[in-house]
């Protein structure tokens, strides 16, 4: 409906405020926009922002949770222990895999996908692209029940078609060599369609008149991927990576929570399957709030870097 | 936003919708063209750019067999675990563990199982209303603070909007303890109310309505204003009704997010399985290898977001575009 009434100085304002003249934004309705976002920011200071300072003010506390018990003031003592434990180092390299693993198949994988089958176009795309985004909007309680049946050791599918194939394979989920890819397979299955979503998308935003222009001038098919698609597409890969990487821990939770708890041994946690383990089963609110905070700092670096990235990126679509 | 602005000229170039009339536009965007087109045009093609083109349409058809190839393969491993779900579903319960990839013998078994053993149907109201409360109040909450970003320039402005972006950085986990001692204090242990509190805002709402809001055409505010419509009348008379289509995308996303979030629920309803993602997971625990009937009750769980997929799914695939884009 944007097309139907936007008058041709209203259509391209990208710039944010500051760009645009604004003679009707008046003073005197000075206390309008702070009572529109008051509800808004309300709700984000007392369950983002203030729990954040409680985060990092029970990381100097020693407290198992139990309101009954004083909190004991420990100074870093909990920093220095969680940094100290082996199950940290394994949820990190963990942690480090699982983003790479989901790179490789939200970001990568899309990415060959997308390029390989620019040829299908119309009615025939939109039904393929429409089947592979439905594992993306399963609830998790389903897909892991789902993939405990097809990894089934009774039954499952996968098991049957390994043991036609003779290789035979136990329960999955219970072998530390195979829980984390298992874990992997099932979100990565999740998170496969919404890559190919996004990246097509990003493909079809592309100007072919950029491919033609090259064409005529005598590029190869591969040089106008590598040299004009993949450039132009760079910005929403980078978007796509920086999801991925913020998110992936999130959406790997609820699989790891009903498929393996983390296990066996350490194998299959990650990061915040560990915050949870330290707060809800040992009850170190303590030692969670330390690794919590600790963790936030990292992503909130690797954002930037992103931001960044994306920042020096962007000079393409101008 | 990045490519919009390289969209071929014949689109409109508005900044940030694009595609707003026209949901299922991403795979059938103007800029590239259809085959019809390309049969004619031997080295202007984008697609096939390189390679002039000698042979007569069919070869051109021919050429596309192993993209379709591809796609096919990509499909059927997407979709393949979620049909198997449904055809266990549906077998008898004493044939459940049957290999035959084919559906076999329809039963309703295993679905008469799982509403005798588990209150499934309560589960998925009681999901249902707390999705739909949390989309709407989510809804409601971004468009009052979006309008409010968009519309005027006011001190402060910069910071507060930092305070959106910024939540992105704090994932739910790190703030998770805190969040439970407050709902704990509030007595809404296992209740659906301690569920849905922390979660009425979204920043990410917020900001995807505050893109679509910055490119809201100027003059129609006026316009508004000088018919002396305050600036709520203006939301509501003018800007809401305008917005329709990306507020449905939106919402019906924030409905999608609300019934799949798992964390949350299963902290807060620890010893109550009044929501679907705790109930099945209790379903799992006790029903062990029952396969048939854990696979019906996962049908169920999944039901309402593939009706909503198949209904509305223009909308459904916009939205999380989008949500990609930016």
């Amino acid at each position: 409906m944007f097309i139907e009434t936007a008058g041709p100085a209203a259509g391209i304002t990208p710039a944010g405020p500051a760009g645009r003249p604004e003679p009707q934004r008046k003073p005197r309705r000075a206390l309008s926009p702070y009572l529109y976002i008051l509800p808004a920011v309300i709700l984000l200071l007392v369950w983002t922002y203030w729990p954040l300072g409680q985060t990092v003010n029970l990381s100097f506390n020693d407290w198992n949770l139990i309101p009954t018990r004083p909190k004991q003031y420990v100074d870093v003592q909990k920093y220095a222990k969680v940094l100290s434990r082996p199950e940290l180092h394994q949820a990190l390299v963990n942690t480090g895999l699982y983003i790479l693993a989901f790179l490789g198949i939200s970001v990568a994988l899309p990415l060959v996908f997308a390029l390989l089958s620019r040829k299908v176009q119309g009615k025939a795309r939109t039904a393929y692209q429409a089947l592979i985004f439905v594992p993306f909007l399963i609830t998790p309680v389903a897909s892991s029940a789902i993939w405990r049946w097809l990894f089934a050791p009774d039954g499952g599918t996968i098991p049957a078609i390994a043991a036609a194939l003779g290789a035979p394979m136990g329960n999955v989920f219970r072998d530390p060599g195979g829980s984390m890819t298992a874990v992997i397979v099932i979100v990565g299955w999740q998170m496969l369609g919404f890559g190919v979503l996004v990246v097509s998308a990003g493909l079809a935003g592309i100007s072919p008149d950029y491919a033609a222009a090259a064409s005529i001038d005598g590029a190869s098919g591969t040089q106008i991927t590598w040299r004009i698609i993949i450039p132009l597409l760079s910005p929403s890969l980078v978007f796509l990576s920086l999801m991925t990487i913020l998110l992936s821990a999130q959406w790997t939770y609820p699989i790891i929570d009903l498929v393996t708890q983390g296990g066996p041994g350490n194998s299959s946690t990650n990061i915040y399957y560990l915050l949870y383990q330290f707060g809800f089963r040992n009850f170190d609110a303590g030692l969670s709030s330390a690794a919590g905070t600790l963790f936030f700092l990292g992503f909130g670096l690797i954002a930037l870097v992103f931001v960044e990235l994306s920042e020096r990126l962007s000079f393409y679509d101008n | 936003m990045a490519f919009i602005t390289i969209a071929p000229p014949s689109q409109p170039v508005t900044p940030d919708t694009p595609r707003a009339p026209e949901p299922s536009g991403v795979s059938g965007q103007p800029g590239l063209a259809g085959p019809p087109l390309r049969a004619g045009m031997t080295t202007a093609d984008p697609t096939n750019a390189g390679r002039p083109r000698t042979g007569p349409a069919w070869t051109l058809k021919l050429r596309t067999v192993p993209s379709h190839v591809l796609l096919i393969a990509l499909a059927v491993a997407s979709i393949f675990p979620v049909y198997w779900m449904f055809v266990t579903a549906f077998r008898p319960s004493s044939g459940a563990l049957s290999v035959n990839p084919l559906p076999g013998p329809l039963s309703l078994e295993n679905f008469q199982y799982v509403l005798t053993t588990i209150p499934i149907a309560g589960m998925l109201a009681n999901t249902f209303g707390m999705s739909l409360t949390l989309a709407a109040s989510q809804l409601l909450v971004a468009i009052l603070a979006s309008y409010g970003f968009a519309r005027w320039d006011f001190a402060g402005k910069k910071a507060l909007y930092l305070l959106f972006v910024g939540s992105w950085l704090v994932p739910f986990q790190v703030t998770m303890i805190p969040n439970y001692l407050l709902i704990s204090q509030l007595g809404l242990l296992n209740t659906i109310t301690g569920v849905v509190l922390p979660q009425l805002c979204s920043a990410f709402a917020v900001m995807m309505l505050r893109q679509h809001l910055e490119a809201f055409p100027q003059d129609l505010l006026d316009a508004a204003q000088m018919d002396g419509r305050s600036s709520w009348r203006s939301l509501w008379e003018v800007v809401v009704p305008n917005l329709r289509p990306a507020l449905a995308a939106l919402g019906i996303m924030l409905f999608i997010s609300a019934w799949n979030e798992y964390l949350w629920p299963s902290l807060i309803m620890q010893k109550s399985d009044a929501l679907i993602q705790v109930g099945i997971r209790a379903f799992l625990g006790a029903e062990g290898n029952n396969w048939g009937a854990i696979m019906a009750a996962s049908s169920l769980a999944c039901l309402p977001i593939f009706l909503i997929y198949i209904f509305l799914q223009r909308y459904v695939v916009d939205a999380f575009i989008r949500s990609g884009l930016k």
